[in-house]
């Protein structure tokens, strides 16, 4: 059954950030803004760096920003300059990104300014923009989302986002193919990768494939097949499944922008489970010095070592 | 183009007998690269060495597969060679068709098939390895000794009287060990503390030998030639600078009941003492448990009395870091205790022997006191219950050692000689008591060993009875033995006044931690694991760590001593060149594509990756990347298998190296 | 005195990644020993379980292997303080996304060998060779290999009529 979703607060939370961006501009708090700003389509939202006070009136916050922004911020965008302390808008998801990312030395705490933004949900990357937000049309992300009030921001609206309790899309995708056997979920991904392009959208949207050179584009030695074929497909997204285990926060950007719709994030909620199963690690607000699989305790399991 | 040179092993008829070594050698001749190829029936002979370096040079070989043992055999024999022939050693491969394939199959056919691909999975690996040039680092020129036993000592002293600094720490308040504790020495019963005491006292007094007493290590960090010990001196309560060692203060203390442990627990010892009147140094502890001072605030007497005011109730444990080249490891033994499991311990309990609740059913050591001259007794045997001297005693052998079913399988080596020793002391001591010894072999190797055994039974009439006691118990003010004479095959009960039990050795509580701090590896018992058992007795696998006494296992004197001299010389040859040549098997970070997210500093056990400013020729920063120290790095590579780029590499076991040996699959 | 051996259709690979201290020692020893095990398996050296990239295993599994054991100190052992506990969790990971994907977790076995165990690693050798003869050969990532040759393939009536008309 559809359930509309209230998003009422995204008007005043949109109003708030604005007002936020201009004070902070202005007194030069922060060299430049990444935020969200309307787009050309109806009811769209795109990405922005404003550097003046002038342009905080473009910011918005709708269900259409889905952008995890925090990808603007890595190493592999070189396009932001990093002079001063840039302010970022933040969902919750991409918070846990941006902790992240200061866990693994790739930002400090001290060059943000964090506009977190209290969230209801964003669309799914199947709708229309302009779509209204509902069970149906929400990200499937924000089915299972546990931070829609980011903490340890610089400045967060006051409004308090209501959230219904939503069916959990990835877990219960997850419950289904766990109760497959070995071959029918070989056939299951074996269809996904088989659609897949090799364009490495997932690679490029993602804030933690920040190394300069990937693992899968060397050729001395070739670590992985690197052909848009169904073995080397398999490969890359075995390989990024695993780069990506005990960092991914959980912003399903890959998913969204994937052109073949490959569940993408199906992966990576998948790790994200055992991890927490074996290890109780789950990514959040706080800055880990070293991630789940950068430590260990000696008491870790091994019923599964002979 | 490489031109590989492949020689295959018959090793006798070791590998020939199941592996057709010339259809190897014709068939690995074959593959690409390949440029020579030939069988030779011991290649670590002299002429075999001599065919792999003629070969190089007259086929102008550019990397060597040698087919033969386990790399862990003849690697480095082989690495030599081919580095005398002009080559650099790392460009040498062996390929292990012996212990992996000749030995362990028996099918021709299917043996040759499978070597002929191990051979050409080396041939792909070699392809693709590197010239490493050897790495040198500096050598600090002092040494650490952990434990002040007669190891210790002995290994102290030799380092020392070489002329190199030692630090020698010890746990208990004064160094001498167990062998500080003992009556007479076997075979020659001469007193062990006139042997021991002049020894502690050349440590006391010895230049280079910084001694460190009611000490523990607290941290190493490091690696050979250049190891960081951090060392936790634990509060004293008595400045050492200070004390004179006059002793008014044990004199004046008025808590006078702790059992001294010295001792085995039959005397008894002010809250502030030494463990024993010769102790090194003289200079007293407080047993803050049991000081009045400590417990209630009150008191405070011995620092009142203390002429020189060297008692400092306010003291602290200090952390001292020392830097060392080479660490000796010597913290002995201890007896199995009969009254208590210890915890988390694998051995299993003696009830049969009460348990310890008989208070005159006592172990070795507390023999050893009660014989000792300086002992609770001085030097009477007396039961501990009523003081009476026992007219009847029986010693049991092997209490935990060589039962397996209790939880110790090895022998602990120094009962059978110290029980015989036991039964003389007490023939000269109490002339008309009658000592029985329950034993099931009797195990004398060594100089004057035997001789010394029958010496107890011929003219100190001690019995012996070949079997084991199944059960004693108190009745009266006896303790009644029940056993077996297996000789006979009769049952036997012996109304006794005290029974001994050469109780097993065991390592020193917390022997496996200190090895965890150490980095070394230690056996199911905790005994510490020495790198070879016949050829390198007294190294660790790690280097710089070497082993002295029963810390290794168990161990007599004379075994000990050799052994920590052993320990000390090879400190010594360490110490005698000032650079440390080291294989340069290390991680070594591709810094162009270093992203600078430290997961490789995370993961490293050794704290070998450091953060590294890349700035440009203005002096900005361009980068922060990871650099790993040649001389730090322990040469694991889980930075490899970690860096999410793989822009850290392990050198000898590079991503190109392993892929190359998968594809040949 | 050997009983005679049985023949079978099928030799399943095993690829073995194994650390040098404990694991290759184990395997030494078990030579040493004259044991006796199947040819099958091929050791792969590396100084720890650490150094081990899961991504060694995917490629040996593409390679054509049927089987691939991972083994090496027992915890507490490693002669580099933690490689094998490095290790422990990055395979504990690894093992479960393969699970994901369709990989049956029998043709990956990890295991503790020390150098003192021979006996062991005959066991662990000889019980996933077993298991995997039984198993079959892993057809899965040969065949995705095969695919490769077929990414154009014609399966659609629209396509088909493209074809034609070339």
């Amino acid at each position: 059954m559809t359930k509309s979703i209230d998003t009422s607060i995204y008007a005043a939370v949109s109003e708030a950030i604005r007002a936020e961006a201009q004070r902070i501009l202005s007194d030069g708090t922060v060299t430049a803004i990444v935020g969200y700003a309307a787009a050309r389509r109806k009811g769209s939202a795109q990405p922005i760096v404003i550097s003046s006070a002038d342009d905080a009136a473009k910011l918005i916050f709708t269900p259409a920003c889905v952008n995890n922004l925090a990808v603007y911020l890595t190493k592999a965008k070189k396009e932001i300059p990093k002079k001063g302390k840039v302010g970022i808008v933040v969902k919750g998801c991409d918070l846990k990104a941006l902790s992240g990312l200061m866990g693994e030395s790739q930002l400090k705490r001290e060059d943000l300014y964090l506009i977190g933004v209290p969230c209801a949900g964003v669309l799914a990357s199947t709708v229309q923009p302009a779509t209204e937000l509902t069970s149906d049309s929400i990200a499937p992300k924000c089915t299972e989302c546990d931070a829609q009030l980011p903490g340890g921001c610089d400045f967060v609206p006051p409004q308090a986002p209501l959230t219904p309790g939503q069916t959990r899309k990835y877990a219960a995708e997850i419950a289904r193919l766990e109760a497959l056997t070995p071959a029918e979920r070989w056939a299951y991904w074996k269809e996904q990768f088989s659609k897949c392009i090799k364009c490495y959208a997932c690679r490029q949207v993602c804030p933690f494939c920040f190394c300069e050179q990937c693992l899968c584009d060397r050729n001395k030695p070739q670590m992985v097949d690197t052909t848009p074929r169904p073995a080397g497909n398999t490969a890359w997204h075995i390989v990024r499944a695993m780069h990506l285990a005990g960092r991914c926060a959980g912003c399903a950007e890959c998913e969204r922008v994937c052109p073949m719709d490959i569940p993408l994030n199906l992966l990576n909620r998948k790790m994200a489970k055992e991890l927490k199963e074996l290890y109780d690690y789950e990514a959040g607000f706080e800055v880990n010095d070293k991630g789940p699989l950068n430590s260990y305790t000696e008491k870790d399991d091994q019923s599964f070592i002979k | 183009m490489s031109r590989i040179g492949v020689f295959i092993c018959h090793c006798g008829e070791n590998i020939s007998r199941t592996v057709d070594v010339e259809r190897v050698a014709r068939e690995v001749g074959l593959l690409p690269g390949v440029a020579f190829s030939t069988d030779y029936k011991y290649m670590c002979s002299d002429p075999g060495q001599n065919l792999l370096k003629k070969a190089i040079q007259e086929q102008k070989l550019s990397h060597v597969v040698v087919a033969a043992c386990s790399p862990r055999m003849h690697e480095r024999t082989f690495r030599k060679a081919v580095e005398a022939a002009g080559l650099n050693p790392f460009l040498c491969e062996m390929a292990n068709i012996r212990e992996h394939c000749s030995w362990v199959h028996e099918n021709k056919e299917e043996a040759t098939v499978k070597a002929v691909e191990i051979v050409g999975m080396m041939v792909e690996r070699v392809k693709k390895n590197r010239v490493l040039p050897t790495i040198t680092v500096p050598v600090t020129k002092r040494s650490l000794v952990i434990g002040g036993g007669i190891a210790g000592i002995q290994a102290a002293l030799d380092i020392a009287d070489a002329g190199h600094e030692v630090i020698l720490v010890e746990r208990e308040p004064s160094i001498g060990g167990h062998m500080a504790q003992l009556s007479e020495t076997f075979p020659t019963l001469d007193c062990s503390q006139c042997i021991m005491t002049p020894k502690m006292v050349d440590v006391a007094n010895h230049p280079k030998i910084r001694l460190y007493t009611y000490s523990e290590i607290e941290l190493v960090e490091g690696y050979i030639g250049n190891f960081q010990v951090t060392i936790r001196k634990k509060a004293r309560s008595v400045d050492e600078d200070k004390c004179t060692g006059c002793g008014v203060c044990m004199e004046k203390c008025p808590i006078r009941k702790i059992p001294n442990k010295f001792d085995c627990n039959l005397g008894m010892r002010p809250a502030i003492y030494v463990p024993f009147p010769q102790a090194v140094p003289n200079t007293p502890v407080i047993d803050r448990e049991n000081c009045t001072k400590f417990k209630t605030g009150k008191c405070g007497l011995c620092q009142k009395v203390c002429g020189p005011g060297a008692v400092d109730y306010e003291q602290e444990d200090r952390l001292i870091v020392e830097p060392v080249g080479a660490i000796v490891v010597a913290t002995g033994f201890d007896l199995y205790n009969i009254t208590e499991k210890p915890k988390g311990s694998m051995i299993k309990g003696y009830g049969e022997f009460g348990h310890g609740k008989i208070p005159d059913v006592i172990d070795g050591m507390t023999f050893e006191r009660l014989a000792s001259a300086s002992g609770p007794t001085g030097g009477k045997i007396l039961r501990p219950s009523d003081g009476k001297e026992p007219k009847q005693i029986v010693f049991i052998q092997c209490i935990g050692s060589r039962a397996r079913e209790k939880g110790i399988s090895y022998c602990s080596k120094v009962c059978c000689m110290y029980t015989a020793k036991h039964t003389m002391l007490y023939h000269h001591k109490v002339h008309d008591g009658q000592a029985y010894v329950f034993f099931m072999d009797a195990r004398t190797p060594g100089k004057a060993y035997d001789e010394f055994w029958r010496r107890s039974i011929e003219e100190e009439e001690a019995v012996y009875i070949r079997g084991m006691v199944s059960r004693l118990y108190q009745k009266g003010d006896k303790i009644v033995v029940m056993g077996s004479d297996i000789a006979v095959g009769v049952q036997v009960e012996i109304e006794a006044d005290m029974v001994v039990l050469a109780t097993a050795v065991q390592p020193q509580a917390g022997a496996d931690a200190l090895a965890q701090k150490l980095g070394i590896s230690y056996d199911k018992y905790n005994f510490y694991s020495e790198a070879h058992a016949k050829l390198r007795p007294v190294e660790c696998a790690t280097a710089g760590i070497y082993l002295a006494g029963a810390c290794q296992g168990p161990k007599d004197i004379p075994d000990t001593v050799s052994q920590a001299s052993a320990a000390a010389a090879k400190v010594m040859t360490l110490f005698a060149k000032d650079k440390l040549e080291r294989e340069p098997i290390v991680a070594r970070v591709r810094e162009a594509g270093c992203v600078g997210c430290f997961a490789c500093k995370k993961v490293c056990a050794y704290g070998a990756v450091e953060e590294k400013e890349i700035r440009d020729r203005q002096g900005n920063l361009i980068k922060v990347v990871a650099y790993v120290n040649p001389g730090v790095c322990g040469g694991c590579g889980t930075c490899q298998a970690t860096c999410p780029s793989k822009c850290v590499e392990l050198d000898g076991y590079t991503d190109e190296q392993i892929v190359a040996m998968i594809e040949a699959l | 005195m050997h009983p005679e051996k049985q023949k079978h259709t099928f030799e399943p690979k095993i690829i073995a990644f194994v650390c040098t201290w404990c694991t290759y020692a184990g395997a030494d020893l078990a030579g040493t020993s004259r044991m006796q095990y199947p040819p099958n398996v091929r050791v792969l050296k590396f100084p720890c379980t650490g150094r081990i990239d899961p991504v060694f295993i995917l490629k040996a599994f593409q390679q054509g292997a049927d089987g691939v054991l991972v083994s090496g100190c027992h915890p507490g052992d490693c002669h580099y303080i933690a490689g094998n506990f490095h290790a422990r969790r990055r395979f504990a990971v690894f093992r479960k996304l393969l699970e994901f994907v369709g990989v049956d977790l029998n043709r990956l076995q990890f295991s503790w060998v020390s150098a003192a165990e021979g006996g062991k690693w005959v066991e662990v050798v000889t019980d996933l060779t077993e298991k995997v003869r039984a198993m079959g050969p892993m057809t899965e990532f040969r065949e995705l290999a095969l695919e490769e040759q077929w990414s154009g393939a014609i399966n659609t009536p629209e396509l088909e009529e493209a074809y034609n008309q070339i």
